[in-house]
């Protein structure tokens, strides 16, 4: 893994829970990310990889370890300066795509815009256009999201993900919630905006398909990563 | 706008049916709380303006000098100035006392009055009447009497020394009218006549019950006097100020000077009593009102637990999240203060109009209400500090919720 990194993480611990049920669930994982890098982490669930991106996206703070984005270590920040980092440098996508009910397909993408603040109403209006565009969603922007079908509410939550132009991209599941076609659809959109934006993508996926068409495949077990693959050789490594 | 406040509004018109509850609370608060106090500071102001505008805002009446015995040994429990002083009765030269006070910017006018106690009789009927001989000019000028009078002549009174005005329940009392005589027995044992020239109603049960007018002069001799003045009662510019005044003019004319505020005192805390008793009575609707508020926005942050969590995952700091749900609280006790404003308006318009018939300490053929921006402004202030404790508790528990937990039970 040569060259710029996005995103990187050294030796992240975490423990879940209290006493009694407190579980090991991260255990000195590390990753580097590169931009324009597709990078899938698999396992079993309950293995650490919602855990894993939570720490990434700035959500949780490990235990132990160390994440930087761009180069700078983001152990030592406070509370408000993480949601600055996290609105301005990450995407995050979930599998049961955590739409706004209340607002419409073009609101939603607009929300990260407004905490933002750099653009004017009417330009939030516009970028939300062509991020819904070209999730093929031009013809339902004020639709309210829970008038959408399943599939268009994923794409609208990749429209989200991206309308600060973020340098990495987190997906938790994000063909998990949907068909093999919408599946398949919303992944080749995943991968033309990280190819052409020069962003870097970690998925969590039990999809061993999505999995195997991605840069790297990172496999977990126990709150370990035990093996990383690039794009085809995986069999090999297994 | 701010994303919160954006999202607040959002929120709050996707849930009507919770908006409605919250916003009916804090404008019934507001509009009953303006209602019970205008009504109850209606009777109190409709007091004070009528026991000045007859008794004046400020009276002096018997002399006094220093007891220096009493200075020469200072018993412990002889601390008042009573016990200083001797009394006599009578102002010595109200004449002077008068144009000494004039030069005071707070006095408008003032109208030397002998007053007596006597027995009064007209037909068969009896009363113990209040006798005030005033100077009709200085008295119209200083006194509201002119407007009160609902019957008969002022000019016919000035006119006529051998003439009076009574009190609106006296002459009921004693059944005369316009043109009939009244008999006013002096303290020698003789009945004096007198023709009824005004009758007079001043709206406060004690005064109208018991006051006669007369000529001064009339009155001195009736009376058997040697004083032409027993008090001189003031007109101030502002009556507020009265006891000041009345401290300064008793150390400046060594006569014992009352304000109104301390002549009517007992009757004053009355009405303090009742409007602090409808307050603390409203202010508990307000914040029964601000209890609901808690709980419908502690009932929407249970509801929106995903959405604080994505607006968390999105880069929305703490601080936004418990704005969102103070503003909430913000936009309810605004736009439910300023209908409250409007629907208190409407209830005290209301209530003015409900007739009544009062003849006890007051006059009055309505509810009495009066319009003061201060009732609006305190209900205003009470709904946005009630609203504002419902809504920092939630506010703050939906800014502690942690995304990671909501997120986590959602994807394994």
């Amino acid at each position: 893994m040569n060259g710029s990194v996005c995103l990187s993480c050294q030796a992240i611990e975490r423990y879940l829970g209290e006493e009694e049920s407190r579980v090991h669930a991260l255990r000195g994982v590390s990753l580097d990310l590169e931009p324009g890098s597709i990078h899938a982490v698999v396992g079993p669930s309950g293995c650490g990889k919602s855990t894993l991106l939570y720490i990434l996206g700035l959500l949780d703070p490990p235990d132990a370890g160390r994440v930087s984005i761009e180069s700078e270590a983001m152990s030592h920040l406070g509370d408000d300066e993480l949601a600055r980092k996290r609105n301005q440098l990450i995407g995050f996508i979930f599998q049961f795509h955590f739409l706004m009910e209340d607002f419409s397909a073009q609101e939603n993408v607009m929300i990260p815009m407004r905490r933002l603040g750099r653009l004017s109403d009417e330009a939030m209006r516009e970028r939300a256009a062509v991020l819904l565009g070209a999730v093929g969603l031009g013809d339902k922007l004020r639709r309210p999201s829970r008038h959408l079908s399943g599939g268009e509410q994923q794409r609208v939550a990749i429209a989200r993900a991206l309308a600060n132009d973020p340098r990495v991209i987190l997906a938790d599941e994000p063909t998990g919630n949907l068909d093999t076609a919408n599946s398949e659809r919303a992944f080749e959109l995943l991968q033309n905006i990280v190819q052409q934006g020069q962003k870097a993508l970690l998925l969590a996926t039990h999809n061993p398909v999505i999995a195997e068409a991605c840069d790297w495949i990172h496999e977990m077990q126990d709150g370990r990563i035990i093996a990383s693959h690039p794009r085809g050789q995986r069999s090999l490594g297994a | 706008m701010s994303p919160p406040l954006y999202i607040a509004l959002r929120f709050l018109s996707h849930r009507k049916r919770a908006l409605l509850l919250s916003l009916s609370g804090v404008v019934f608060g507001v509009g009953i709380f303006i209602c019970t106090q205008a009504q109850t500071q209606g009777f109190a102001r409709y007091f004070i303006d009528s026991t000045i505008g007859s008794n004046g805002a400020l009276v002096i009446r018997s002399r006094f000098r220093p007891r220096y015995k009493a200075l020469m040994v200072a018993a412990k429990s002889s601390n008042t100035n009573a016990a200083h002083r001797l009394y006599f009765e009578g102002i010595t030269d109200a004449n002077q006392i008068m144009r000494v006070s004039r030069r005071f910017s707070n006095v408008v006018s003032c109208s030397p009055v002998l007053r007596g106690q006597l027995s009064a009789r007209a037909g068969f009927e009896n009363a113990t009447v209040d006798l005030f001989g005033i100077d009709p000019v200085l008295h119209s000028q200083t006194t509201d009497l002119l407007h009160e009078l609902i019957a008969g002549s002022f000019d016919d009174f000035r006119n006529n020394t051998s003439s009076v005005i009574v009190g609106s329940r006296l002459a009921e009392e004693l059944g005369v009218d316009i043109g009939d005589t009244v008999q006013l027995l002096s303290p020698g044992g003789e009945y004096w006549r007198f023709t009824v020239a005004a009758i007079a109603r001043a709206g406060v049960g004690s005064i109208d019950s018991t006051r006669i007018y007369s000529h001064a002069r009339v009155a001195q001799t009736l009376l058997q006097k040697p004083f032409g003045a027993s008090m001189i009662i003031y007109k101030l510019r502002d009556p507020d100020r009265a006891p000041a005044l009345a401290n300064h003019f008793e150390n400046l004319f060594q006569h014992v000077s009352t304000s109104w505020q301390e002549r009517e005192e007992s009757t004053l805390q009355l009405f303090l009593m009742l409007r602090v008793s409808a307050a603390i009575t409203v202010s508990l609707i307000i914040l029964l009102a601000g209890f609901g508020i808690f709980n419908v926005l502690t009932m929407s942050v249970l509801a929106k637990v995903k959405e604080i969590a994505i607006l968390r995952s999105m880069g929305y700091r703490r601080i936004d999240i418990s704005a969102i749900f103070l503003w909430q609280g913000a936009l309810v006790a605004a736009a439910g203060s300023v209908l409250g404003c409007l629907l208190g308006a409407l209830m005290t318009w209301g209530v003015g109009h409900i007739p009544i018939r009062i003849r006890g300490l007051l006059y009055a053929n309505h509810f009495l209400v009066t319009w003061d921006w201060r009732h609006y402004f305190w209900a205003t202030v009470l709904a946005i500090v009630a609203v504002f404790i419902a809504s920092y508790v939630p506010a703050r528990r939906a800014a502690e919720l942690a995304p990671v937990v909501t997120l986590r039970g959602s994807s394994v």
